[in-house]
């Protein structure tokens, strides 16, 4: 190579640039200066890893084995490579769980009475509806037609009925049920019939959802048949129907499975339905039937009531529903007495006024560093039985509920009861996940990324799943209804529902409800979150007072709520609550990354340790070899061009003497042959200078001595 | 490296024979030789330079003695190292991750099984029980005095003293001072001596030293009167209780299955309402399940059709609301003490051990049962010992469902108790060809099965070993909660609309200590699944193998297979090679002294040549070593092993070091 250098014309010194690149040039044009034999020979026995050094160093045998080895290795590497990346791109995670005391935020409780509104706030509102059950009731469970004249002195307000009537189904023949309107007085005329041809178009529609009403399981043609029929037809046309709809979730063609109903003569007569209509006098309606008329009234009632109270103002409710200082009579946490004044009151649709203590929305959470009922919170609570709203909750006590700080208390989901007289132990264990988001596991951290607007931030509190459901369904029921639900919060310029307004919602709100198809789009947008919370709860109860402690419990709180000697109290009213963190508090499962970069690197690196001891430099040597040979290639082709061409000029001039440099070229190594022949005449004298190889390989070192011995062998021979 | 091919080769090759041409060639290109050092220190020379991995190397490259005494040590505490973790890494392979899932989903609701506490209608068991329930009321009032009121007159007391009591001749209710082993019999007065073994049920909790008159029986052995048990307890109601149950299972056993369903409650009976997922249910939604000691049963959604129903919204409202009749007044008053229903929440395919895990409910409350669903999986061999489907437990499933150890455990004793006693006990499901015990048959068997059930309970039937638990397991965590229900102001319509519900039927009033009401329903639709996952696979072993080797001695599988090659064949080759040089030199030496000639000195000379014993040191020349003629005609016949890249390397190093001397000289 130092010859070659010296070959170059030389500029002066002042154009080191200009000669640093025509070197660079040259070199380039030399290439590595090896042929792929010497290259491959240099490579394996120089490279790090350690097959190829025994291919070149074995005897002819064990070259081959060691070749097949070599590759066997290589390709185990990569295969193993290939895994090892899969698990890692797989985002796998391992928990880890410990369990213990320490010192932990004690829980928001929300205490809320069962009962939404006092019974003698909200009478005047719901004296019609009650009235109507009653007259209802009075007739449904005195079947005697006809002379059922109560003679209510009022006349009962059957608007209010019409818009979502109850009727009676009357099964004695079990082919042609009757249904009965309560409060027509005759039964069998047809006035109501004129609905009768609607129903059946009803029962085609509505056979969509899981509603069991007016579904139809004879063939279609008893419909069509009872759509041609007069008056009196329909009303069998009817009948069919509802008997279909008793049988659940028939659809309209599948044949529901076979009733045992007419196997036994001791079948219920006559059931209760809510007749639902998309709106008043129209033809599209459901009836929605119940195995117990207990539910069906519930039910009716609910509704009903939801569509009064809605139309009444938030704090006209608040004012209705229980007030802290006559619900919470006594409270005490670890050894502060504390009041109803530290309760936060949240207006919830199913309970009324619910009272949150420690919800840390204004104040810092409360800890509690001990464990064991004595340093707990302890609650006495009054629920006035006397004043629940009869029809409206059956159950009677306070329903209660340990949350995060700053979360939404959902207590139709997560509440418990409490009963009344007695004392309720409640040892709580935290038991906390926490998990790592994306690409982990599929959850979200605070909500913002779920598509679904989140109605419950006007609460200010955080995200949680069952926000997200309720919000989705309340956002489905806007879509779809044109109002918002009573029992959920509303986005702004929405009302609630009520008859008036929106005469069909029940209609509406019923087949949303029971639609399968909704819920699933709402349990599919919406996640849940990374940190999930769950307050583990051993509920024990005792009676409360006991009878000897009795009279001056009772005498006291009286004395201390309404200063009065008198006891205002009764056990069915009054409720104990201890809520404390049992021995050990929490248990805490946390996710961590089982596969992470670092992981990853040392996992390859064994790998390849492991088969062929390499390593990084091993791959860029490998690399360096790949370069070196496309460059021998190119040179390769290049050179191979060039000779074309000039077999080309020789041939058009085919006694043209060839040079002294062509000569020489012609028997040292082809790697020279592009070399500028115009650089070499003048020194055409040089000796042996070519024809020598690059001295400081190591490869071409060893290579002689390879080439030695088969062709001693050949001399032998 | 090539080494020179060796003379047999060449010899091969001259034969002409046209066939073994190709086989001759093959021979040449691929000539069959021994290892090519001479003698194992030079092997292990060799190995050392030219091994991959460093610590070899330096042995033999270092100079000074205590330098290549301590990286001899260092090579050795690495290869030590390599050999403790790697074995640490292979004893720690079938080690378990655990990973907890979290998943929000549709739920498939379990199933619901729900009884009432006591098994079947008292008035309809009548027939079958006025006998036992007499004796009863005998033992009773012989014992405590106690008659019954007139204000709870449950039927008229007839004939009184009319005898036929089958019950006190087999199992005699007895009442036995402390200490003095006597016992006075219920029926005829009489003392009489207590033998045998006396078992206190209640022995470890009571002293027994405390009340001086205990109640207990006394079962023996039939076919040998001497071997008795006597079972005490230290207070007559369990006493009692116990007693009569033994007595009812007597009578149970020998009535037909379809009998006993009718004398039990019927859905239509035990279910007023019922609500699911908002929608009204029935009892076609309803499975009847006969269970030996509740009765008739009823499981909500057995998916017996096909079809599991499932929640897609958590909370109370969409849960399984149901209204239960507890008929109180028509209760067996010895068999069962309290009043309520039971239920459990299992998986649909798994039986439901009611009266081992069941949830007891309360009359005039309502019970709001939430969920939280959690499954779990282990892995099965050979990281834990946990059966998949219990195919590979040695005991026959007797229930027909999916295997748990609870069913292992029962069928395990059933088993056991028709093979000991030749009858099956009533509370289990029968085996093939067997049938429940009753002492008509089988006089013997209580006797039997209280032995056997002491020896169970003590783990001697080896049924806790064989049993193993399943890997697989669905568990519905439940809280809960009661409230009063009715409640005061809604109680008196709710009981009218129930008593409709029921009345046309039933033409009474309900009262609300007949009802109770249950609510089971999810708390929230998260699955929680917890599941072990191999913590380790191949691969990862594998790449934790290569990092210990690089680590300390930077080898890898090719360094393995080097020693191996090394160590073993070629050493091995170099020790046989030995040995049958010496034993070659013995015959010849001996074949020379047989011959008696004395030995030439020429001889002698050339015998060094050809044949040198491996322990001579500084012969080791490879044509010599290789016992190879040495061709005459050669004018060198001593070049050292050309190919060698060790001697190339040794020649470069020893002519290094005289310069490298020199220049310290300098």
């Amino acid at each position: 190579m130092a010859g070659l250098m010296s070959c170059l014309p030389l500029a002066d010194g002042s154009m080191n640039l200009k000669k640093y690149f025509v070197r660079a040039l040259h070199r380039l044009q030399k290439g590595p200066g090896y042929t792929y034999k010497e290259l491959l020979v240099w490579y394996c026995d120089n490279t790090n890893t350690h097959g190829p050094k025994r291919i070149i160093k074995e005897g002819p045998k064990k070259k081959l084995i060691w070749f097949f080895l070599t590759l066997l290795f290589a390709s185990l590497v990569f295969w193993q490579w290939g895994i090892l990346i899969n698990t890692y791109l797989s985002y796998n995670v391992t928990s880890s769980l410990s369990i213990g005391f320490k010192t932990m935020k004690f829980p928001a409780v929300t205490v809320c009475n069962a009962n939404p509104f006092k019974y003698s706030e909200v009478k005047h509102l719901l004296r019609e509806l009650d009235r109507l059950i009653e007259a209802a009731l009075e007739r449904i469970l005195q079947p005697a037609p006809g002379n059922s004249s109560e003679n209510t002195s009022p006349p009962l307000d059957l608007g209010l009925w019409h818009q979502i009537p109850l009727v009676l189904i009357d099964e004695h023949d079990k082919d042609n049920p009757v249904i009965l309107d309560i409060f027509e007085s005759n039964q069998t005329a047809l006035g109501n019939q004129t609905a009768g041809g609607n129903q059946t178009a009803a029962g085609n529609q509505t056979a969509a959802g899981n509603q069991t009403a007016a579904g139809n399981q004879t063939a279609g043609d008893n419909q069509t048949a009872a759509g041609n029929q007069t008056a009196a037809g329909n009303q069998t046309a009817g009948g069919n129907q509802t008997a279909a709809g008793n049988q659940t979730a028939a659809g309209n063609q599948t044949a529901a499975p076979p009733a045992p109903a007419n196997a036994t003569s001791e079948e219920k007569k006559y059931k209760l339905a809510v007749k639902l209509c998309s709106h008043q006098g129209s033809n599209n309606c459901t009836y929605r039937n119940f195995t117990s008329a207990a539910q069906a009234v519930t039910e009716w009632y609910i509704l009903q009531s939801t569509s009064i109270l809605s139309k009444v103002p938030l704090h006209e409710r608040i004012r209705m529903g229980y007030q802290a200082e006559d619900m919470i009579l006594a409270c005490l946490y670890g050894a502060e007495p504390c009041n109803y004044k530290n309760f936060t009151q949240i207006y919830h649709p199913d309970h009324g006024n619910c009272y949150i203590f420690n919800w840390g929305m204004d104040e810092e959470a409360l800890n509690s560093s001990n464990p064991g009922a004595e340093f707990g919170l302890k609650l006495i609570l009054d629920i006035s039985q006397q004043d629940y709203i009869p029809y409206l909750s059956s159950a009677a006590g306070a329903r209660l509920m340990l949350h995060q700080q700053k979360s939404f208390p959902f207590l139709k989901d997560q509440g418990i009861y409490a009963m009344a007289g007695t004392e309720t132990s409640i040892g709580v264990l935290v038991d906390e996940l926490e998990r790592m988001g994306y690409p982990y596991s599929d959850c979200t951290m605070n909500g913002s990324d779920v598509p679904v607007k989140n109605l419950y931030s006007q609460y200010n509190t955080s995200y949680s799943i069952q926000a997200c459901l309720r919000s989705c369904f309340q956002n489905h029921m806007i879509e779809i209804c044109g109002c918002g639900h009573y029992m959920f919060p509303l986005p702004e310029g929405v009302n609630y529902c009520n008859n008036e307004d929106n005469p069909g919602w029940a209609y509406c709100y019923s087949s949303l409800r029971s639609s399968i198809r909704h819920r699933q789009i709402c349990i599919d947008s919406c996640k849940e979150t990374c940190n999930d919370t769950q307050y583990k709860m051993t509920i024990s109860m005792a009676d409360w007072p006991s009878e000897a402690s009795e009279d001056w419990i009772f005498h006291i709180l009286s004395y201390e709520r309404d200063m009065s000697t008198n006891v205002t109290l009764d056990r069915n009213g009054i409720i104990k609550l201890n809520i404390y963190f049992q021995e050990y508090n929490y248990r805490t499962i946390s996710e961590s990354a089982a596969t992470t970069i670092v992981w990853l690197l040392s996992s390859l690196g064994g790998q390849f340790g492991f088969w062929m001891g390499g390593s990084v430099l091993c791959l860029i040597e490998f690399g360096e070899i790949i370069i070196d040979s496309l460059w021998i290639t190119v040179i390769n082709v290049i050179s191979w061009c060039k000779g074309l061409k000039q077999k080309r000029v020789q041939a058009r001039y085919p006694d043209a003497p060839p040079t002294v440099s062509e000569l020489v070229e012609a028997h040292t190594n082809l790697g020279f042959q592009h070399e500028d022949t115009g650089a070499l005449p003048g020194d055409e004298a040089l000796p042996p200078e070519p024809g020598t190889p690059p001295p400081n390989y190591d490869s071409l070192r060893v290579q002689p001595l390879d080439v030695l011995g088969p062709d001693s062998d050949a001399e032998t021979e | 490296m090539a080494p020179p091919g060796p003379e047999g080769g060449r010899a091969a090759a001259g034969a002409v024979a046209p066939g073994k041409k190709i086989t001759a060639r093959i021979k040449r290109t691929l000539p069959v030789k021994g290892p090519q050092a001479p003698t194992l220190s030079e092997l292990m020379r060799w190995y050392c330079l030219n091994t991959n991995t460093h610590g070899c190397r330096r042995i033999v490259v270092s100079r000074g003695r205590l330098r290549r005494f301590l990286w001899i040590l260092l090579t050795l505490s690495a290869v030590g190292l390599i050999l403790w973790q790697c074995a640490e890494l292979l004893l720690n392979y079938y080690s378990a991750s655990v990973s907890v899932t979290v998943q929000f989903q549709k739920l498939p609701f379990p199933a619901v099984t729900i009884c009432n506490i006591n098994p079947y209608k008292y008035s309809s068991m009548k027939d079958y029980l006025s006998e036992l329930d007499k004796e009863t009321k005998k033992a009773l009032e012989t014992f405590y005095g106690f008659s019954e009121g007139k204000s709870k007159v449950r039927r008229s007391v007839d004939e009184w003293n009319s005898t036929g009591s089958d019950f006190f001749k087999q199992i005699p209710l007895l009442k036995f001072e402390d200490f003095s082993k006597t016992a006075t019999d219920l029926r005829s007065g009489q003392k009489r001596k207590i033998e045998g073994s006396v078992f206190h049920k209640d022995s470890s909790i009571v002293n027994s030293g405390d009340s001086n008159d205990i109640i207990g029986f006394q079962l023996c052995d039939a076919n040998n009167s001497s071997e008795c048990a006597l079972y005490t307890f230290s207070s007559g109601v369990n006493a009692i209780q116990e007693w009569y149950k033994l007595h009812y299972m007597n009578i149970m056993a020998q009535i037909p299955l379809e009998t006993k369903e009718k004398l039990s409650y019927s859905a239509d009976d035990l279910l007023l309402t019922c609500f699911f997922d908002g929608l009204s249910c029935d009892k076609r939604h309803f499975t009847r399940f006969h269970h030996p000691l509740h009765g008739n049963c009823y499981t909500f959604n057995s998916g017996e059709n096909g079809t599991i129903l499932s929640t897609s919204t958590g909370g109370s409202e969409y849960g399984l609301q149901v209204v239960l009749y507890i008929d109180e007044a028509d209760y067996n008053p010895f068999l069962v003490t309290s009043t309520g229903a039971k239920i459990i929440v299992h998986d649909q395919n798994e039986y439901p051990f009611i009266e081992d895990i069941g949830t007891e409910i309360e009359t005039a409350a309502a019970t709001s049962i939430g969920m939280h669903f959690t499954r779990s999986r282990k892995l099965s061999k050979p990281y834990s010992d946990c059966t998949e489907t219990g195919a590979d437990i040695p005991v026959e499933n007797l229930y027909n469902k999916s295997y748990s150890l609870q069913i292992c455990l029962h069928s395990c004793f059933q088993k056991a108790m028709v093979d000991s006693c030749g009858c099956a006990q009533y509370a289990q499901p029968l085996p093939a060809g067997a049938e429940y015990c009753n002492y008509k048959k089988n006089p013997n068997w209580m006797y039997c099965y209280y032995r056997l059930h002491e020896k169970f309970v003590k783990e001697q039937l080896g049924c806790q070993q064989i049993c193993k638990d399943a890997c697989s397991f669905k568990e519905w965590a439940l809280t809960t909660s009661i409230a009063q229900w009715p409640s005061a102001v809604s109680e008196d319509w709710m009981l009218r609309v129930l008593s409709w519900d029921k009345g046309q039927k039933i033409n009474k009033k309900l009262n609300k200590t007949d009802l109770a009401n249950l609510m089971v329903f999810y708390k929230d639709l998260n699955e929680r699944f917890i599941s072990e996952n191999p913590a380790n696979t191949l691969v990862i072993l594998l790449s934790n193998f290569g990092g210990q080797l690089g680590l300390w001695m930077s080898c890898s599988v090719v360094c393995v297979i080097e020693i191996v090659e090394v160590f073993f064949i070629d050493s091995l080759s170099i020790v046989m090679r030995c040995q049958w040089q010496k034993a070659k030199k013995w015959w010849n030496d001996r074949k020379r002294d047989r011959l008696g000639k004395p030995p030439q000195a020429g001889d002698l000379e050339r015998q060094g040549h050809d044949n040198p014993v491996c322990i001579d040191e500084d012969l080791p020349t490879f044509n010599t070593a290789l016992r190879l003629p040495l061709p005459q005609d050669s004018p060198l016949p001593r070049t050292p092993p050309p190919n060698y890249s060790t001697l190339r390397l040794e020649t470069a190093f020893t002519e290094q070091l005289p310069d490298t001397l020199e220049v310290g000289q300098h």
